[in-house]
């Protein structure tokens, strides 16, 4: 083996593809995690000037879940910068007019704004559901865990489920269910 | 601008204007337009320079400190084990190795880097450290307690 055979590490500065499912998550606790990943954080050869970033495809991000209530209170703030410009979007309108809009704004306000951001917001690929185009889709190698699990709903379990599920107590037959 | 030979920059020591600015100018020589040709603001953006390297010599410990942490953290995270836990463990096991060179090892000695992180979940396990075993990764470190 040659002395440049031995020291040649194949794809070291690769770009891995990520996927992350956004349901029922949080966009912030969301945002410090996936900027690890654009931003190579993850990598113990991380280096600034280094491009060692990874790309990022996020599905599900209309699904996604504010903490509170936060859907009422978070508000993005613009201004066209002419006067009188300024202009106030509740969260929900936010998201009712783009849903991948709030983990967007969250990631890229959760990096330090330098001339580098812009780049590294370019490797973000966002998605409202789980349709994502297929030369996207061939990439990706690499899922992110979850932060939160994703808990079952209700009204998504079978009637014969919730039929036969242990029951603890009788109502009483005068007990009126509204 | 450039002191072709040692003996004129002896000369520029003394008392001599010409010389003394001629000094000035040296540092000022790749600066660019007015501040490298004109004394007057050559000697400012000399003096600005001279304090910026003053303060960022402190500073430059500090990034690179920041950036072996960052390292470290990243390796460490590859393994399932958090920076803090490994570094008590690898302290607790008398692994004196600086910031400086548990970086060095995470990006160019990963293999012994694991192996660092082994010997300090192994020694978090038998501390009682709370620590995530989840990986539940096979450790084949063998210990001082280990062989009573």
């Amino acid at each position: 083996m040659s002395a440049l055979k031995r020291v040649q590490q194949w794809a070291t500065f690769a770009r891995i593809w990520h996927i992350y499912d956004a349901t029922w998550q949080n966009p912030f606790e969301s945002a410090a995690l996936l900027k690890k990943y654009l931003m190579g954080l993850h990598k113990p050869i991380y280096h600034p000037l280094a491009d060692c970033g990874d790309h990022v495809v996020v599905i599900n991000c209309s699904e996604i879940a504010l903490p509170g209530d936060e859907w009422k209170k978070r508000v993005y703030f613009h201004h066209t910068g002419y006067p009188g410009g300024a202009s106030w979007t509740l969260a929900w309108e936010l998201h009712k007019k783009n849903p991948t809009l709030i983990l967007k704004k969250a990631i890229y306000h959760n990096m330090r704004g330098n001339l580098q951001r812009r780049y590294t917001m370019e490797r973000l690929h966002l998605f409202p559901n789980e349709s994502v185009p297929d030369e996207v889709m061939k990439n990706i190698s690499n899922q992110i865990r979850q932060i939160r699990p994703v808990p079952k709903r209700l009204d998504h379990y079978t009637e014969d489920e919730v039929k036969e599920f242990p029951k603890l107590i009788d109502y009483p037959k005068d007990y009126i269910i509204r | 601008m450039v002191f072709t030979t040692v003996a004129n920059f002896v000369r520029s020591r003394g008392p001599d204007e010409f010389w003394r600015k001629r000094k000035i100018l040296k540092l000022a020589a790749h600066y660019i337009g007015r501040r490298r040709n004109c004394y007057s603001i050559a000697i400012k953006n000399v003096h600005r320079a001279l304090v910026y390297a003053t303060k960022h010599r402190q500073l430059r410990k500090e990034n690179m400190r920041q950036l072996h942490e960052t390292r470290i953290i990243a390796g460490c995270e590859q393994h399932g084990i958090s920076y803090k836990n490994f570094t008590n463990g690898l302290m607790k096991s008398n692994v004196l190795l600086n910031r400086k060179s548990l970086a060095d090892l995470a990006a160019w000695e990963p293999f012994t880097f694991k192996a660092l992180t082994d010997i300090a979940r192994q020694k978090c396990v038998e501390d009682g450290v709370n620590i995530d075993l989840s990986p539940q990764k096979s450790v084949d470190v063998i210990t001082k307690g280990m062989l009573k």
